[in-house]
């Protein structure tokens, strides 16, 4: 009987965690804040820096980039050599970048990081796509970023589509490929 | 945005099973079942999200900080093996026989498979082939057919026939390689849709698809030999 009723006891607390977890699950997708982006690239476009080093630009040159890119979607990376989820994500954006080398490109933005890190963590990775040093931050901040790593996809058109906060997993990545590809 | 969702996949793994055991009780009510399940899930979570690091990016496996991002992947079989080597340790270590602690979470397990599956709604949008039926990822712009529903409710309808197969004395071990083979052989199938990079299948389809064919391979073995002993 009391084993019984030991039971009942249990069953009704963990009841009561489930329900409190559903609840929250709710509050949380209720106040779901809204994912439109606002950044759009402006200014004179100038060519796409060479694949596989790192070159110094300007929020400027970083938007004049995006602004010649024009006509084919765009996947900017934003990442630094001591960020946890970067390191999981960069040989997935490497694959990508071989596998859609003529339908998408893929540039890399290294912000909040040392030089001698972001090129170790190049070379360690063997990244051949373009990627972009912020040294003052201001692509960062023109970005909006929130957290590393952050990846924004631009369509074919220059606007910008979706912005990812966080490590990528490949279905997400390849669900925006063929997104954005289509 | 900031992604919460795998948070709240873990939470709906735990809660929908959690809540179904009120009205549906296992065949044998043990209350503290989902006391164990949840140590388990804990198990998992590390040997998986070890198992992911191990394979992608061996240098991290020092990083406690690579370790503790689950949501730069966990690996699902090293994960699911380690959860069911870690349930049978603890009722073997308790003299209980595991197969029948196994047998009894199977169809719960599967139901929990089910819930985080299904709450790809809170995390990614549920991805796949570009249909004019579907939903929208967040930030997309196409329709994308979800997969992942569709794994879903395959893997609720399991866990209902194997339930019902369990209360008309469907043995533990039986129980036990039905339900791991039919996880497998659902995310085998669903892996054809799943958006991946490149060509080829991927890890994951090809794992599932082994430990499929190990378990068609298994099941009836393992009859045999009870209806020789039988007899």
């Amino acid at each position: 009987m009391d084993e019984r009723r030991r039971g009942r006891t249990l069953a009704t607390r963990w009841g009561r965690i489930a329900l409190l977890i559903v609840a929250a699950v709710a509050v949380f997708v209720a106040t779901r804040p809204d994912s439109t982006p606002a950044f759009v690239a402006n200014g004179p476009a100038i060519d796409t820096p060479p694949p596989g080093v790192l070159t110094d630009l300007t929020a400027d040159e970083f938007e004049g980039v995006l602004v010649g890119l024009r006509g084919r979607p765009v996947i900017v990376n934003v990442w630094a050599s001591w960020c946890a989820p970067c390191r999981t994500e960069t040989p997935l954006l490497q694959r990508t970048s071989q596998a859609h080398r003529s339908d998408i490109v893929i540039i890399g933005v290294n912000s909040r990081d040392q030089r001698v890190g972001a090129l170790a963590f190049m070379d360690e990775f063997d990244v051949t796509f373009t990627n972009i040093f912020d040294e003052s931050g201001e692509i960062r901040r023109r970005l909006g970023v929130r957290g590393f790593p952050s990846t924004y996809v631009f369509g074919a058109d220059g606007k910008l589509r979706t912005t990812v906060v966080g490590g990528l997993t490949e279905q997400r990545l390849a669900s925006i490929i063929a997104d954005v590809t289509a | 945005m900031r992604d919460y969702g795998l948070l709240a996949s873990i939470a709906a793994v735990l809660a929908v099973p959690a809540l179904l055991v009120r009205p549906w009780p296992p065949q044998e009510p043990d209350w503290r079942l989902l006391d164990r399940v949840g140590g388990s899930l804990a198990v998992g979570l590390i040997v998986g999200r070890l198992a992911a690091l191990a394979i992608d990016d061996p240098r991290s496996l020092t990083s406690v900080a690579d370790l503790l991002v689950i949501r730069s992947g966990v690996d699902f079989w090293p994960g699911l093996t380690a959860g069911i080597a870690w349930l049978a340790w603890t009722e073997h270590r308790a003299d209980r026989r595991p197969a029948a602690l196994l047998g009894t979470v199977a169809s719960a397990g599967l139901v929990g498979w089910a819930a985080y599956e299904a709450s790809c709604l809170l995390r990614d949008g549920c991805p796949g082939p570009i249909s004019p039926i579907g939903l929208r990822p967040d930030g997309l712009i196409e329709r994308q057919f979800p997969v992942a529903l569709i794994v879903a409710v395959a893997a609720v309808l399991v866990g209902w026939l194997v339930d019902r197969a369990r209360r008309r004395d469907l043995p533990d071990i039986d129980s036990i390689i039905v339900a791991i083979g039919a996880v497998a052989l659902i995310r085998s199938i669903a892996s054809f849709w799943l958006p991946h990079v490149g060509t080829g299948l991927t890890r994951q389809h090809l794992t599932s698809l082994a430990i499929f064919l190990a378990c068609a391979a298994v099941l009836p073995v393992v009859r045999q030999r009870r209806t020789r002993t039988a007899s």
